[in-house]
């Protein structure tokens, strides 16, 4: 107690000058705060289980190569997928639900060609070799990244390719307004830097595979569905196979196509879209004639949106059943055709969640055309790709199978994966290195544990930095949901959206239709992320804590257990769900 | 400067003048017009003075606690609900024995919802050891805000300046706004007597053992006691600097009185008139006017009414179960007085209802008609058929 005297009062206080350190508030508590970070619906999203909101949050505090770095722990293709990919993770977006999604793929496109123009190289973990080779046999995204992430385990990678050039479904199904060839050719060469050696020009088969279980110690077969599935109709040999008009396209062959002609093409997948987008290119005028409906179309409803917006025509519930030659335009002496289309009707019965269509009766109609694409599906190539030592112990997990079969061999992309993505075909290259990489290190037994224990939350993405043990592996496999953000921290504003050629100026060449965001867009629109589940140092719990027990520390923010009261402030305030509240043990 | 202002713009002109440094306030109805026009004062920079907006009147005394704590002038305004939300600070504002100075608007207590005049609300915050300053009309609103601040640092006490809704703080009437030059004469800058100090680190008010907390409160009570003689000195350096008269309590026309209305707040003015009238009629009225009730001018009350025949009360309050406030304090101050009068206690005008001329002259017949008080609390003007009906 101090007395204060002058001449007017006396004042009787109680004051200190001890530190009120001495009262631990701490045993107070019976609640703990602790910084328990989860996981973002983007990131479990993600086919390949990108750490999308840490990319995010490291593009907004400018570090940009550290993002790309992140990036490329788990996908080797940031500037490809920033093209090609369906984005799964912005459908998942939290940000969704109060204004837009986050434009996640234009900011992956940005960090993948700002890394290609300033020729960065990536500082990412890479192992020791281990002495053990790896066969891969096709070099699309399934098998490049299976060299990737086999070659940063320690694994010696041989790819062999039956074309000319590396990229699979990339170089050759994806038009150049999609993808342009120096993008694809730039992520192959980093691939390449990483010791793995492409044999161009050098076709699997059958027989080699069995030379191979000789020469290497592992086989991963990610050579996808070679051929092409044809109409089984009368007039189908009429028609013109869709995959090889891109690859020839690709190729620079020359195509006999005439200005102002029509064509038909026939299917409702990617593969159907791209060429359409790439005959109006050609000055051609195509027609998509799908059997089902637009909503049951396995193609990206986006890609199909801007075909439709660059001129190309839509016909649903029409499958064609007879194609008969007729006489054609006489100035070009070529051909036309007749196409019968069936009119077909949707059934009330579904099959894997899509609506069955079935023959309206007889009604038919016919279609008058100059040109006749088919891109209805693809199968593998030979009977040796598909699923094929089924004597021995064979594992399936979500992205790929591994059989054993006196060497361990995988197959994945196309060949395993329920959905024909880019993605998920990186995604069944990591699994299968995941896979491989623990059968040499702990056997056949821990492979499906090992794979499991580094899934990106509950779904079936898997994640090499988890798998590397690195702090992502510590993250809290729930994942966070709007209602669990605190959204009076984030103020409504406009996704960014790239500058685009006009519908008109894309069919008058192959030129990129969208371009490459800004820095200063790309920055402005990572800070719309919510980072949800991770911390990104906003200090907001450690400006709350009445008690100051927030410490900040090299490796993060610690709470101060000895003052900390358990109030909760720091776990409400959090914007970001990466604090939990746990209940003492009493 | 004579001006026609409100209530509350008497309270916010007051606090501008005082310099105030730091300002933490919640809006509630009557009281926002006070700290709309100090927020304004701030943005226009007219007062150099830390706005703080908070999410509640808990927080707005907590804040102002705080900044007093640093050596700062400090305000707030609130009223009815917001000030019982505060009720658990105002026991800390003066253990800790910061010279605050708060103005409250008298409104009445949910439920029923009523915005309107009654004393309840500060009333029922007596034992907080807060100094209570009722105000009759807005000149005295002013003054007394600008004397609360030299009144709380000289006993470093806090000051609750209270007003009337709506009578009061939305009633707009002359005042006289002084100039900064005479104000900061009367009211030199706060120099606080303990701060909490970066340089020097310390705590305030940490634990306090039986051994020690009872001279604590014994010191608190010692202020207090010392309230009446630094209030009389402070009105002295008042009056000679702004030529107006301030008590701690006024007798009007009490030498000859045979009933003394007790009264506080507007409803003095009203006494006021009311007497005039009875004394036109011959009848021997008087009125003595409550200022501070805290500390209660004991000595005073009993100067003036020893001796007399018979005090009306008005009270616009009510302790349910025992009688109006004000008569109860008044009871309490005379009961050991010699030769005290008979103190009849009336209710009136709660929830903002009219006591009028009317209303008191009624009062004075009733009490010169009766030989003694009937009841402790007398409700007048009840609507007979109202209270009738849940009778049957």
């Amino acid at each position: 107690m101090t007395a204060y005297k002058d001449s007017k009062i006396s004042l009787f206080l109680p004051h200190s000058s001890a530190s009120t350190e001495i009262n631990k508030t701490g045993s107070w508590r019976y609640v703990r705060p602790l910084y328990d970070e989860k996981t973002s619906p983007c990131g479990a999203a993600c086919p390949a289980g990108e750490d999308i909101a840490r990319i995010e949050m490291l593009v907004s505090q400018k570090l940009i190569p550290e993002a790309w770095e992140t990036i490329l722990e788990e996908n080797p293709f940031p500037a490809v997928c920033g093209r090609v990919c369906f984005h799964n993770c912005e459908g998942a977006c939290n940000r969704g639900q109060m204004d837009d999604p986050v434009a996640i793929h234009h900011l992956e496109r940005f960090l993948g060609d700002e890394a290609i123009s300033r020729k960065e190289t990536p500082k990412i973990e890479t192992r020791p070799g281990n002495g053990k080779k790896v066969a891969i046999v096709g070099s699309g995204p399934a098998g490049l990244a299976a060299a990737y992430f086999l070659a940063r385990l320690g694994f010696g990678c041989e790819v062999f390719e039956a074309q000319p050039e590396p990229g699979g479904i990339l170089r050759w199904g994806i038009p150049t307004y999609r993808l342009p060839q120096d993008v694809l050719d730039k992520e192959i060469d980093r691939i390449e830097k990483l010791g793995v050696a492409i044999h161009r020009r050098s076709p699997v088969t059958g027989e080699m595979l069995e030379t191979f279980k000789a020469q290497y110690d592992a086989v991963f077969i990610g050579c996808g569905y070679g051929r092409a599935i044809d109409l089984q109709i009368e007039g189908a040999q009429k028609t013109i196979n869709g995959l090889q008009f891109l690859y020839n396209i690709r190729a620079r062959q020359a195509m006999s196509l005439n200005a102002k002609s029509t064509a038909a093409v026939i299917g409702g997948g990617n593969t159907a879209i791209d060429v359409a987008r790439t005959l109006v290119r050609l000055e051609v005028d195509p027609i998509i004639v799908y059997r089902r409906r637009r909503q049951d179309m396995p193609a990206f409803d986006p890609e199909l949106q801007m075909a439709l917006d660059e001129g190309v025509k839509l016909k649903e519930l029409l499958a064609p059943i007879h194609i008969k030659e007729v006489a054609g335009d006489s100035a070009s002496r070529l051909p036309a055709y007749a196409v019968t289309l069936q009119k077909m009707k949707v059934s009330t019965t579904k099959i894997e969640g899509r609506a069955r269509v079935v023959p309206d009766g007889d009604k038919t109609e016919s279609l008058q055309i100059d040109h006749i694409f088919t891109a209805i599906g693809a199968e593998p190539a030979g009977p040796w790709q598909n699923r094929p030592l089924t004597e021995h112990p064979a594992l399936s997990l979500s992205h790929c199978e591994l059989v054993n079969a006196d060497v361990p061999i995988a197959c994945g992309g196309d060949l395993t994966n329920r959905v024909k993505s880019v993605a998920d075909a990186i995604a069944s290259g990591k699994q299968a290195a995941i896979a491989l990489d623990t059968y040499f290190k702990s056997g056949w037994d821990a492979v499906e544990k090992a794979v499991t224990g580094c899934r990106v939350g509950p779904g079936p993405a898997v994640s090499m930095s988890m798998y590397l043990s690195k702090k992502r592996q510590d993250r809290n496999p729930h994942i966070v949901s709007y209602g669990e953000i605190n959204t009076h921290y984030f103020e409504s504003a406009p996704r960014t959206i790239a500058p685009a050629l006009s519908p008109h100026d894309r069919r008058q060449s192959f030129l990129p239709v969208e371009y490459t965001l800004s820095k200063e867009a790309a920055l402005e629109e990572s800070r719309r992320c919510f980072n949800c589940g991770i911390c990104n140092a906003c200090d907001y719990c450690r400006l709350y804590c009445p008690d100051m027990c927030v410490i900040v520390e090299d490796s993060g923010r610690n709470i101060n257990l000895d003052y900390c009261k358990g109030c909760g402030l720091c776990v409400a305030e959090c914007p970001r769900n990466a604090m939990a509240l746990k209940e003492e043990d009493l | 400067m004579r001006q026609v202002a409100e209530g509350s713009q008497a309270v916010s002109e007051a606090v501008r003048l005082a310099k105030v440094q730091v300002i933490a306030a919640y809006p509630i109805t009557p009281q926002t017009h006070i700290v709309e026009a100090l927020s304004d004062f701030c943005a226009k920079g007219t007062l150099n003075a830390r706005f703080i907006c908070v999410e509640s009147e808990h927080s707005a005394m907590a804040a102002i606690i705080g900044a007093a704590s640093g050596g700062v002038r400090t305000f707030t305004a609130t009223s009815s609900h917001g000030l019982a939300y505060m009720h658990e600070l105002l026991h800390w504002a003066s253990g800790a024995r910061l010279p605050l100075v708060i103005a409250e608007v008298n409104r009445a207590l949910g439920p029923g919802w009523n915005i309107w005049l009654d004393q309840t609300d500060s009333l029922s915050q007596r034992d907080t050891g807060w100094i209570q300053m009722y105000c009759e009309d807005s000149q005295d609103v002013l003054d007394s805000t600008l004397m609360a601040y030299r009144l709380a640092e000289s006993v470093n006490l806090p000051v609750m300046v209270v007003l009337d809704a709506f009578f009061l703080s939305h009633t707009y009437e002359p005042v006289d706004v002084p100039d900064q030059g005479p104000v900061d004469r009367f009211l030199p800058p706060f120099l606080p007597r303990f701060q909490l100090d970066p340089a020097n680190p310390g705590a305030f008010n940490q634990f306090v053992a039986p051994h020690a907390y009872m001279e604590m409160r014994y010191n608190i009570q010692t202020a207090m006691e010392k309230v009446p003689e630094n209030y009389a000195r402070i009105a002295e350096e008042f009056e000679i600097i702004f030529g107006r008269q301030h008590t701690p309590a006024e007798a009007v026309q009490c030498g000859d009185a045979e009933i003394i209305f007790v009264t506080a707040g507007t409803t003095v003015s009203t006494c006021r008139q009311a007497v005039n009238r009875l004394r036109s009629k011959g009848e021997k009225a008087g009125l003595l006017k409550l200022k501070l009730f805290r500390p209660f001018p004991v000595d005073f009350v009993r100067q003036i009414l020893s001796g007399k025949q018979k005090v009306a009360v008005v009270d616009r309050n009510c302790s349910f179960g025992a009688s109006g406030i004000f008569a109860q304090e008044l009871k309490a101050a005379l009961y050991q007085a010699e030769s005290p009068p008979q103190v009849y206690g009336y209710i009136a005008g709660l929830g903002g209802r009219d006591v009028t001329p009317e209303t008191i002259e009624d009062i004075y017949w009733q009490t010169k008609k009766a030989d003694r008080p009937r009841t402790e609390n007398m409700w007048v003007g009840l609507d007979q058929e109202t209270v009738e009906s849940w009778q049957r």
